[in-house]
């Protein structure tokens, strides 16, 4: 690999001492040293090391010590809008933020729908270090949800699956198809559910902050029709399905019968769907507005529920950088989305402290659910795997400040929010990515 | 004093005009299609270049919910909420407050309908709160497809049948609907809208004995109201609340300028 050779000279052999070392693949949760040698893990154990021909010590006492983070959604701005955030910006960010792998969205300009732009994307993206880049190519041309996009030539690029962007493949039939082709290359479909005649024009969640607000609400149920639908379609094609940002507590309930059933379905959600509800809408923040919409708070809860019990496998950010003059309009005018691939760990990591939801199960959502989803190598803390590494301390209070974002993008929901967790290391294939 | 409206209107804006008038402020109007927001300012840069020139208050109009207060945040001037999209008038309901209160000489333990799109009415939601608040009975008479489940939450009784929804009811406040609303999207025809939600004389007969009508206006004869009753000086007020709004909104002007004027 041509990144790891140029980045990987200066160090050879690091030791990240008397860490908790907590890796849900391997079932270990052991106080131990790790041994990082060139990029790969040398040792994993309790039994203490010793220092010969070590470059570099890491005290780890009190801190976890991961399997690397993996980010599976996350809309790069480059190409099209490199000025808000370019490529080595989001895996410079990424990296700085504990995520060792990304995987972005094709709605770029131009859109991610052939095998060029993955090729050509792939290659800038690995001259510069942070966080690994994938790709999931468009389902449909030009994201125009009406016509196949090329997914088996794509595929052959390195395609990790295919996703549409926030308007939903309306045409029953067309999706069927896709399913179907998908099933055919082995790839999933990463969907984002919201039926167009309940949402579009919508301005954020259907409720009574909604109706005092003036605002035109969404109702949650918008989310879970289309999601009803992708799961009978799965059941019929036998492709891999994977619903996009669930928010709702319907939607769980469809997952969960989906799941029970036997379907090979798998679900991610974002931090903003389970610590915030749509009365944050209150006073027309714009940075609040984001898609799919805030929900109520049993929708969230419920969202809790269900990374608890595995309904939703994974954690990722939703990174969706914009334009602070999308967002200085009026709510209804402004556009959604948020920066939020730097807030992905201490957001996920709050529940530890706020709900009832293990280390071992937050750590699975963040590093091999995501991984298992889209078939990316399982991240293991393990002797011979490839050294990507994050860790963690849990008991570090701070305040989340955009101000301080690496990236371009600073509007976040989560302004002033508390945070009890803190990223400390990160390591992509043996090399430390944090400035 | 400058009257930004984002919005055609013709009465609200007259009406703020006259009322800074005879107060003897000095007033601009700025027109909107000559206005740099049609070449792509946001409201924010809009509102910086406007407080540069120091005014005392903005009045203003917008056709999206929360812009006049997004405005406040960016100016010192005092701004005036003319009308925000689908949120709030508040110089319409202290009018229509008025209005009651002059005529009948109170407001409190009055039954009041309030009648039409709820859903994307402002008037419906600052008459909710203030008529409620100053302890009238307050409830909204709407189609289902026009007024949103969420407002029982909030504490008003809905009705969908407007002769239950009106019964007894001192005051029917029509609001306007908009002719596209009432051509297969919300409502199947006009005709069909009259016949179940338009006043008539018919109608007007469950309310209170004395009943009077309001409606913030622009009216839409034989499709909300019928004209006869919109012509009856007997039982419209509507005349008055065009008449009490310029004296509401130099109340609601002297109030916020004070000492300045």
């Amino acid at each position: 690999m041509p990144r790891s050779n140029r980045w990987s000279k200066a160090l050879t052999r690091t030791i990240l001492k008397n860490g908790r070392i907590i890796c849900p693949a391997e079932n270990l949760d052991i106080v131990g040293d790790v041994i990082i040698e060139k990029d790969k893990i040398a040792y994993v154990g309790e039994k203490q090391v010793g220092n010969d021909k070590t470059n570099s010590i890491i005290d780890c006492d009190g801190l976890i010590v991961m399997p690397g983070a993996i980010d599976m959604r996350v809309q790069s701005a480059d190409p099209g809008r490199e000025h808000l955030e370019s490529l080595s910006d989001l895996l410079a960010a990424a990296g700085n933020a504990g995520i060792t792998q990304v995987i972005s969205l094709p709605a770029t300009s131009p859109v991610v729908d052939s095998a060029v732009m993955i090729d050509s994307l792939k290659l800038r993206a690995s001259s510069y270090s942070g966080a690994l880049f994938h790709l999931y190519g468009a389902m449909t041309q030009a994201l125009d949800n009406k016509h196949m996009a090329e997914l088996g030539m794509m595929a052959k690029a390195g395609a990790v699956g295919f996703a549409n962007s926030l308007k939903s493949v309306e045409d029953t039939l067309l999706m069927r198809r896709i399913m179907t082709y998908a099933k055919m290359l082995n790839k999933p479909v990463i969907h984002h559910c919201s039926d167009p005649y309940l949402s579009n024009e919508t301005d954020m969640n259907e409720s009574e902050t909604a109706t005092r607000l003036g605002l035109i609400g969404a109702p949650a149920l918008a989310e879970t029709i289309i999601l009803e639908r992708d799961l009978n379609l799965v059941a019929l094609t036998g492709c891999r399905y994977h619903a996009a940002h669930i928010s709702t507590a319907s939607s769980v309930a469809a997952l969960r019968r989906a799941k029970n059933q036997g379907l090979q379905v798998t679900a991610d959600t974002s931090p903003a769907y389970f610590l915030l509800n749509d009365k944050a809408v209150g006073d027309y923040n714009t940075a609040f507005r984001l898609d799919p919409p805030l929900r109520d708070e049993k929708d969230r809860l419920a969202i809790i529920e269900a990374i608890e019990d595995g309904t939703i496998d994974v954690i990722a950010s939703d990174h969706h950088p914009i334009e602070m003059d999308k967002k200085m309009l009026p709510f209804g005018q402004a556009s959604a989305g948020a920066s939020s691939v730097e807030t992905l760990l201490p957001l996920a990591f709050s529940l530890h402290h706020t709900s009832n939801i293990s280390l071992s199960r937050i750590i699975n959502a963040l590093s091999v659910a995501p991984a298992e989803a889209i078939s990316l190598p399982i991240p293991k803390l393990a002797i011979g795997e490839q050294a990507n590494i994050t860790i963690i301390n849990l008991s570090s209070s701070d305040v989340i400040r955009g101000a301080n974002f690496m990236s371009q993008c600073q509007i976040t929901p989560f302004e002033h929010y508390l945070i009890d967790s803190k990223v400390v290391g990160c390591f992509v294939n043996g090399i430390s990515v944090m400035k | 004093m400058l009257n930004i409206f984002f919005e055609n209107s013709t009465r609200t804006r007259v009406s703020f005009e006259l009322a800074a008038k005879r107060l003897g402020a000095s007033l601009l109007n700025i027109s909107i299609s000559g206005s740099s927001v049609k070449k792509g300012e946001t409201l924010i840069d809009t509102a910086t270049t406007l407080n540069a020139m120091r005014p005392d208050i903005l009045v203003v109009r917008h056709h999206s919910s929360g812009a006049p207060l997004l405005l406040s945040q960016h100016v010192d001037a005092a701004v005036i909420n003319a009308g925000d999209g689908r949120h709030e008038h508040p110089t319409q309901a202290l009018l229509d407050a008025l209005t009651i209160k002059r005529t009948l000489g109170r407001i409190a333990g009055l039954k009041i309908a309030i009648c039409g799109d709820i859903n994307n009415s402002r008037v419906a939601r600052s008459n909710m709160y203030l008529l409620s608040a100053l302890g009238a009975d307050v409830r909204f008479v709407s189609p289902s497809t026009l007024v949103s489940p969420f407002f029982s939450d909030i504490g008003i009784p809905v009705f969908t049948d407007m002769e239950q929804g009106i019964a007894g009811c001192e005051i029917v406040m029509m609001l306007r609907l908009q002719t596209e609303r009432m051509e297969g999207r919300e409502a199947p025809s006009q005709r069909e809208y009259f016949q179940l939600f338009g006043l008539d004389s018919y109608k007007l007969q469950k309310a209170a004995p004395d009943a009077l009508i309001m409606h913030p206006g622009p009216m839409n004869r034989g499709v909300e109201i019928d004209s006869k009753i919109a012509d009856d000086n007997n039982k419209s007020l509507i005349r008055t609340q065009v008449e009490l709004g310029v004296a509401t909104r130099m109340a609601c002007l002297e109030a916020i300028a004070g000492v300045k004027l």
